[in-house]
């Protein structure tokens, strides 16, 4: 089967420095694959190289069959790929209805509609409540973004992303800053979400090898610009050597006895 | 050939005034991330002090040659307005940049009222003091010796500039407070004290810079709102923040209005607009700037 | 919400208040407010670009101008002296100005679009001076009278027509005006546009088309600002360089930020308040610059959100509930 999202042989060169080297990654429909690894082991580099934010050195983007390389954030979203970001982002003024809907209109290509009264707009306002329910902030629509907790604006960041209904998503560390004890209610909440929204695909770049272990279906790591080990959550686990690399010798056995 | 020189000089004298309100506001932008809209108004506020100083001097027997003196002494003295203005500006500080203009562009209407209301509506100017330092000669092409000690005195003050900012204590710690403020809070930088040092530094360019060109120019009302304009053409086209950029800047902002008034009077000021919307479409850090992102 | 007819009553108010002013007051009031409504008009499409898009242009006199020198070369040079032809020329003239300009300048945001606005406006400023074969120079160029709805008003003389059934005509087109404005406000192009000034880089990321949008805001309001150059050029009769200067649209924002740049009605409020103060200043002392530049100083520093701004945040403090957190 042909994969969703592809990259082909990508080098990255910042200059001299290298930060990618021939990384091959394939992530299909319907699969959850994370991307680990140390920091400074390349996978900012690939998540923007796989979002069409970086044009490679060497190498190709594919997206459904397509060439994404740089195509920028708006072709991204278009084509059916939304991604979150570490730092929350929103929009201070609006509200979370209103953040929700940005993205909807979006979707619908509605953005040109000069007269139109979005209030009076029945489809998107109820996509607006079917988004925000999804993630429990039915509640919280009327509210000002900014006066939203912390975890909450994490959620309203991935709601308006998913309100793209992109065929893939990449979360890009989503629990960071969270609490430990949310971490999992968190992701329960991305993952169900991801399911109800229709999302085929999912890319999960993270930290916590808890949550890697227990949602991935495979697990890419990424060490000094290359691609350690791309396999599922057993084997991975398995090997001491991935395990001390991707997590450090200390956690080492900790992780082994977690994922297998 | 001499008509040419005459314009190169007469480009070059332009220039070093330009520099001079151009170098305070890349001081007070570099590190206090302002906009100064008002630096017209300084500009101004020295020249018609420039004037009134001469003729109280001339009054009490100053001999015409104590002219640059006196005019320097007036620049330096008009920089007292600095300190209260930037005590006005801190209660914007931190706000959005468009507060922060917003706030320069009120002083400007205001510095124009205070200025008609001291000087009057008239345009004035000196008398013939100037001819006391004499011309330079050699063949056709004279430059009078006022235009040259003007030139020098913005290239000392350049140096001076250059030496403080890159050699002296202070000067680095202008630099550093100018790259991170809060960092350089951290570090124990009185940011305070430098902010208002370094606006007082830039009024003062700017009350020199119209002090010195009274004896070629008239004071007028108009001048404070016109010069802005030159004054951040410079800006841009050398580079926000850089003091080489004003230098570069004011010798091509200067040159290029000396030329076109001589070949095409018409495109005089529209060839400086064009360059700086070409240089904002091109190259937006300018000549010497930082890159923008 | 008790909020929206409440508001609803106030503009209403604010209308007939208007309309009755050529009944109830002298003709030089109804003369007065007519660059009121050239200026509210113009303020309603400069606001959509700074207050909602979040892009604060100095050289938004230019098209204030643009509408003014349209009027003249329609109505003057060309002698067509019909005012809705001018206003449809003003319109035209805009967008097809404001689209190349609007093109090169949304690349940038905060001071780089400042800059480069000012640029284009003192470059339009110098053209029109020192051209003055073309355009006249510093002496501008004229505009005659024309006929507003068809009709030539044969009877009125100047100032009858401006304080009769132009006043009216005037206040017409700015409600008009923004009723416009207020249905491109609350339309999905409206809320993408505060999405991308609240943080273009999100936005984008939920496929907002940032730089399209701001273009477009930037066209509107480009033409918003000549049909008010149009108004103020009918009643001055002159079209000249100044209105282009960049002090001038230093104005402009003056009345935006008076007024209130987060609210709806703000600019409008702005520009009535500054018509009248500055008509009441210069009768009272020469030295009115310094007495305006002081309140706007004491705007930026006091009432950020202008006067709007401050009735808002009143009213919610006065019934009690937290101070309006969402653009009117």
């Amino acid at each position: 089967m042909t994969p969703l999202l592809e990259a082909k042989g990508v080098s990255k060169f910042f200059g001299e420095f290298c930060a990618l080297r021939e990384v091959s990654v394939a992530v299909a429909a319907n699969e959850f694959v994370s991307i680990v690894g140390p920091n400074g082991a390349g996978k900012t580099t690939l998540v923007n190289l796989l979002t069409g934010l970086l044009l490679p050195s060497s190498g190709q983007v594919f997206f459904k069959g397509q060439t994404i390389s740089g195509v920028g954030p708006i072709a991204l979203a278009k084509r059916g790929m939304a991604r979150t970001f570490q730092l929350v982002q929103i929009f201070p003024q609006l509200t979370v209805a209103e953040t929700i809907a940005a993205a909807v209109i979006s979707e619908e290509g509605k953005q040109w509609r000069l007269l139109h009264a979005l209030a009076l707009d029945a489809a998107v306002t109820r996509r607006v409540e079917e988004v925000a329910a999804i993630f429990g902030l039915s509640d919280r629509l009327q509210h000002a973004a900014r006066a939203l907790s912390q975890g909450e604006k994490k959620l309203l960041d991935v709601a308006s992303a998913f309100a793209l209904r992109p065929e893939v998503i990449l979360l890009d560390e989503p629990t960071s800053g969270v609490s430990t004890s949310e971490k999992h209610a968190l992701m329960r909440t991305l993952v169900g979400a991801a399911k109800a929204a229709g999302v085929k695909s999912v890319i999960l770049v993270e930290h916590d090898m808890d949550l890697v272990a227990a949602y991935s279906e495979r697990i890419v790591a990424l060490a000094e610009g290359k691609v350690l080990a791309d396999l599922p959550p057993g084997p991975f686990f398995a090997d001491p050597h991935i395990v001390a690399t991707v997590v450090g010798k200390r956690s080492a056995s900790h992780a082994q006895h977690q994922g297998s | 050939m001499s008509a040419f020189a005459n314009v190169v000089f007469g480009g070059v004298f332009h220039a070093a005034v330009l520099f001079l309100v151009a170098a305070g506001l890349q001081l007070v932008f570099g590190v206090q991330k302002i906009v100064n809209l008002a630096c017209g108004s300084f500009y101004a506020l020295g020249a018609y002090f420039g004037i009134s100083l001469v003729n109280a001097a001339l009054k009490g027997g100053m001999p015409p040659l104590l002219l640059l003196p006196v005019l320097i002494a007036a620049g330096v003295l008009m920089a007292i307005v600095g300190p209260p203005i930037e005590r006005l500006l801190r209660t914007v500080y931190g706000r959005d940049e468009s507060l922060q203009l917003l706030l320069t562009f009120a002083l400007v209407l205001m510095f124009q009222d205070v200025l008609r209301f001291i000087w009057g509506p008239n345009p004035q100017s000196l008398g013939n003091e100037v001819l006391a330092y004499g011309k330079l000669s050699a063949g056709d092409f004279t430059v009078p010796v006022y235009n040259l000690l003007v030139i020098a005195a913005a290239l000392a003050a350049a140096c001076l500039i250059g030496f403080f900012l890159r050699r002296t204590t202070y000067g680095r710690l202008l630099r550093a407070t100018a790259e991170n403020r809060s960092m350089a809070e951290a570090l124990g930088v009185n940011v305070r004290t430098v902010y208002a040092v370094v606006f007082s530094l830039g009024t003062l360019l700017g009350t020199l810079g119209g002090a010195l060109v009274v004896p070629t120019s008239a004071a007028s009302l108009d001048m404070a709102i016109e010069f802005v304009i030159e004054a951040f053409a410079v800006v841009v086209i050398g580079g926000l923040g850089s003091m080489a950029g004003a230098l570069v800047g004011a010798l091509l902002v200067g040159l290029i209005r000396a030329f076109s008034l001589v070949v095409y009077p018409e495109f005089e000021i529209l060839a400086i607009y064009l360059i700086v919307i070409a240089t904002l479409l091109i190259r937006p850090s300018g000549l010497f700037g930082r890159a923008v992102s | 919400m008790s909020e929206a007819p409440l508001r609803l009553l106030l503009v209403a108010l604010g209308i007939a208040a208007l309309a009755l002013v050529p009944t109830l007051a002298p003709p030089f009031y109804a003369n007065l407010l007519i660059p009121f409504f050239a200026y509210s008009v113009a303020l309603i499409g400069f606001n959509l670009l700074f207050g909602y898009t979040g892009l604060l242009s100095f050289g938004h006199a230019m098209y204030l101008g643009l509408g003014a020198y349209a009027a003249a070369v329609v109505a003057g040079v060309l002698g067509i002296r019909v005012f809705e032809v001018v206003l449809l020329a003003a319109a035209l003239a805009a967008v097809v100005v404001a689209l190349p300009i609007g093109f090169l300048c949304v690349r940038y945001t905060g001071i780089f679009f400042g800059m480069l606005t000012l640029a284009f406006g003192m470059l339009a400023h110098s053209f029109l001076f020192k051209f003055y074969h073309l355009t006249g120079g510093d002496s501008g160029m004229r505009i005659p009278r024309m006929r507003i709805l068809g009709l030539e008003f044969d009877a009125y003389n100047k100032i009858e027509l401006l304080a009769g059934p132009f006043y009216y005509y005037c206040l017409g087109l700015m409600v008009l005006a923004g009723l416009l404005m207020w249905r491109i406000v609350h339309s999905p192009f409206g809320l993408q546009v505060r999405a991308l000034r609240d943080n273009p880089q999100k936005a984008e990321y939920l496929g907002v088309r940032v730089r399209q949008l701001r273009l477009l805001a930037y066209v509107i309001s480009a033409v918003y600002g000549a049909i008010g150059g149009a108004i103020l050029g009918f009643r001055i009769g002159l079209a000249d360089p100044e209105l282009v200067h960049w002090t001038h649209s230093g104005h402009l924002v003056f009345m935006t930020v008076l007024g209130g740049f987060s609210s709806f009605f703000g600019p409008v409020v702005g520009a009535l308040t500054l018509t009248l103060l500055q008509d009441q200043l210069q009768s009272i002392t020469q030295y009115w610059r310094f007495v305006l530049g002081a309140i706007l100083a004491a705007i930026v520093i006091f009432f950020p959100r202008g006067l709007a701004g401050l009735a808002i945040d009143t009213a919610g403090r006065l019934a009690r509930r937290k101070p309006s957190q969402v653009a009117a």
